[in-house]
């Protein structure tokens, strides 16, 4: 069988995984537009200011021997332009036909570009990819006032490390605090407060309306009048699924491509995965797409499988998050701040724990601040729906743990019985 | 696939896995180096204490390994034996792991000076028996296959 992923990136690399533990045979081709073996697009802000680089191997997805051990043929540096469906083929930018017997989409997102005047200029950045990584890193040296226009994962993250690098950073976020879906106001204000030590402006409630210069970026203006000197301005304010090419092959394509429960498009032979692919949400109960890595990684698993027509079913996932600010790390996941939910918080010198139950006991959300290492147990419990009305009392203590279970669930998880 | 059992009624709180752990994963295998002299590791295990629960709980060693599906950049993996380790020179320290382990077994080594340093049970590659193992006085644990 000819199987053939394009892009080259999280999804990619766990289908390719996926596919060798259970078949040494099939031919993998990889196609993707980045001229690079799969790295971490989480490192990107650290690349940007030197804390990593491209020769270390912690930059990358892989070891570099992983291409050439799983058997796969790599085509990079080409774009695929065009799916045909009827010769069960791909077009690439140099007119090269590739065919398959099965195709995953692989291709991630693309950075959202509001519509502001000016975002053509000189200084103005995204940031997410290598190559937008490196135009930002060689810009540096122009950069000493920067405006940073959305906070959320990317925005609140490169904000910190151009800080720590001393460029005079303003971040604007259009919402009442940074990280808006991932974090609630309490949560939200202890990160306010690192960016600040750190010497970051904080402008929330505001937006970016246009970017003012004549060949680079002079000013910034806002909303609300304001006008922000800078020669430099990063538009992080977001990723849209990249999902034209399934649009032009008449696939089924809602804000993502809509998969089925084993990540198989609207055409059998077509599946996807990662970032442009709308899978269900398993808190919120609904398909929809949900950018981060740890479900692209395993909804590109599942499709991997599924190319082999194993009949894996993907339960489905939802939203989680771990991010560091200067001293404090937190991990959110699900639903974090609701009317409907019981909420169970506690906030004490350093520490933050929040909980959301639903009215069957079910958690469907938790915050923690701080205190971070059992965060996944309750990871564990909103993805099984597990009754936690007889345990809820003890998420407060800052030393929850197995403990508290009931003994016979206890031995039997630990026994890895209960899965 | 052999991994350490818990047998809970067995355990005292008497931290000798821990200690054991410690020496096990320090510079020199010498206890009193390993605790008073050398940068002291930091127990894979945790002794938990509920009167009149006690239980030592380390990595679970997943066949679907959630942390290996979270990490960022391949550092938490599957060594030659088939265990999940994490690979102490790439850990850039995001938690993505801590974020996903149903175990709540992985900590946080922050001693680093850029990136911090996930760090979890790796069953003791350089052993027959596992050092907690070893060590316990009471059999609350014990090296077998689940
Ligand atoms: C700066 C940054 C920080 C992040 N931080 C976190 C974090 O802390 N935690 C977290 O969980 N997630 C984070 N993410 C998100 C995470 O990186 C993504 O969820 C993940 O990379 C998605 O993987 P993917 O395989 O779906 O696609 P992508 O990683 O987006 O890769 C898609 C690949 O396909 C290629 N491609 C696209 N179209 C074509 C085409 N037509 N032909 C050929 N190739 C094509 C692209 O060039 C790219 O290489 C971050 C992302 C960025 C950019
Ligand atoms: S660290 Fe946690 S998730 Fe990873 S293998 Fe061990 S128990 Fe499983
Ligand atoms: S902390 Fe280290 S091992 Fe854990 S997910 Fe991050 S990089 Fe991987
Ligand atoms: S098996 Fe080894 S690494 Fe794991 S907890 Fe026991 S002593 Fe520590």
């Amino acid at each position: 069988m000819r199987i053939v992923i394009v892009g080259n990136s999280v999804a990619a690399i766990n289908a390719i995984e996926a596919i060798r533990e259970k078949d040494k045979i099939s031919s993998i081709t990889v196609i993707s537009d980045e001229n690079y073996r799969a790295y971490s697009h989480p490192l990107l802000p650290n690349l940007v200011i030197g804390e990593v680089s491209r020769s270390e191997e912690r930059f990358y997805y892989r070891r570099q021997k992983f291409y050439e051990e799983f058997k796969v043929e790599t085509i990079l540096g080409k774009r695929v332009v065009k799916i045909l469906p009827k010769q069960k083929a791909v077009k690439l930018d140099n007119a090269q036909k590739i065919e398959y017997d099965k195709l995953l989409l692989a291709v991630g997102g693309n950075p959202v570009k509001p519509p502001i005047d000016g975002l053509e200029l000189e200084g103005v950045h995204t940031l997410t990819n290598i190559k937008a990584a490196d135009k930002l890193r060689k810009d540096l040296k122009n950069i000493n006032r920067v405006v940073v226009v959305g906070a959320g994962l990317i925005g609140s993250k490169i904000a910190e490390k151009l800080a720590k690098k001393g460029k005079k950073v303003v971040l604007v976020e259009l919402a009442r605090r940074v990280l808006f879906p991932v974090l609630d106001d309490e949560a939200a204000n202890l990160i306010h407060k690192e960016l600040k030590k750190l010497g970051v402006e904080l402008i929330l409630n505001d937006s970016v309306v246009a970017v003012d210069g004549d060949k680079r970026v002079k000013s910034v203006k806002l909303k609300s009048g304001k006008t922000i000197d800078a020669d430099g301005c990063i538009v992080a304010v977001g990723v849209a699924p990249n999902a034209q090419l399934a649009k032009d092959a008449n696939l089924e394509v809602n804000r993502g491509v809509v998969v089925n429960d084993f990540m198989q498009t609207s055409n059998e032979d077509i599946f996807a995965a990662g970032d442009v692919a709308e899978a269900y949400d398993l808190v919120l109960g609904q398909k929809r797409p949900i950018p981060i890595l740890p479900l692209a990684a395993a909804q590109g698993r599942i499709a991997g499988l599924n190319m082999l027509s194993l009949g894996v079913k993907y339960r489905g996932g939802f939203a989680s998050n771990s991010i560091s600010i200067g001293d404090v790390s937190f991990i959110s996941m699900g639903i974090v701040d609701s009317d409907e939910l019981e909420v169970l918080k506690i906030k004490k010198d350093g520490e933050y724990r929040k909980f959301l139950i639903d009215e069957d006991n079910r958690l469907k959300g938790m915050i923690l601040v701080g205190n971070i290492e059992k965060a996944g147990m309750f990871h564990w419990m909103i993805k099984n729906r597990f009754d936690v009305s007889w345990i809820k009392d003890t998420f407060l203590n800052s030393d929850f743990g197995w403990k508290y279970f009931n003994k016979a669930f206890r031995v039997l998880r630990l026994d890895r019985k209960i899965k | 696939m052999k991994v350490v059992k818990i047998k809970e009624d067995n355990c005292v709180y008497c931290h000798l896995c821990e200690v054991a752990c410690i020496v096990e994963h320090s510079q020199s295998k010498d206890i009193i180096k390993a605790f008073k002299r050398e940068e002291r590791p930091i127990a894979r295990c945790s002794v938990e204490f509920n009167y009149p629960v006690s239980l030592s709980v380390m990595c679970r060693h997943c066949d679907d390994a959630p942390c290996i599906e979270a990490c960022q950049n391949g550092s938490m993996h599957r060594d030659e034996r088939g265990y999940v380790v994490v690979n102490p020179d790439t850990c850039v320290g995001c938690w993505m792991c801590i974020m996903a382990c149903p175990y709540g077994v992985i900590k946080r080594d922050t001693r680093r000076e850029v990136f911090g340093l996930s760090t979890k049970c790796d069953l003791c590659p350089d052993r027959e028996i596992p050092a907690c193992v070893e060590a316990c006085p009471n059999e609350a644990l014990t090296y077998e296959e689940l």
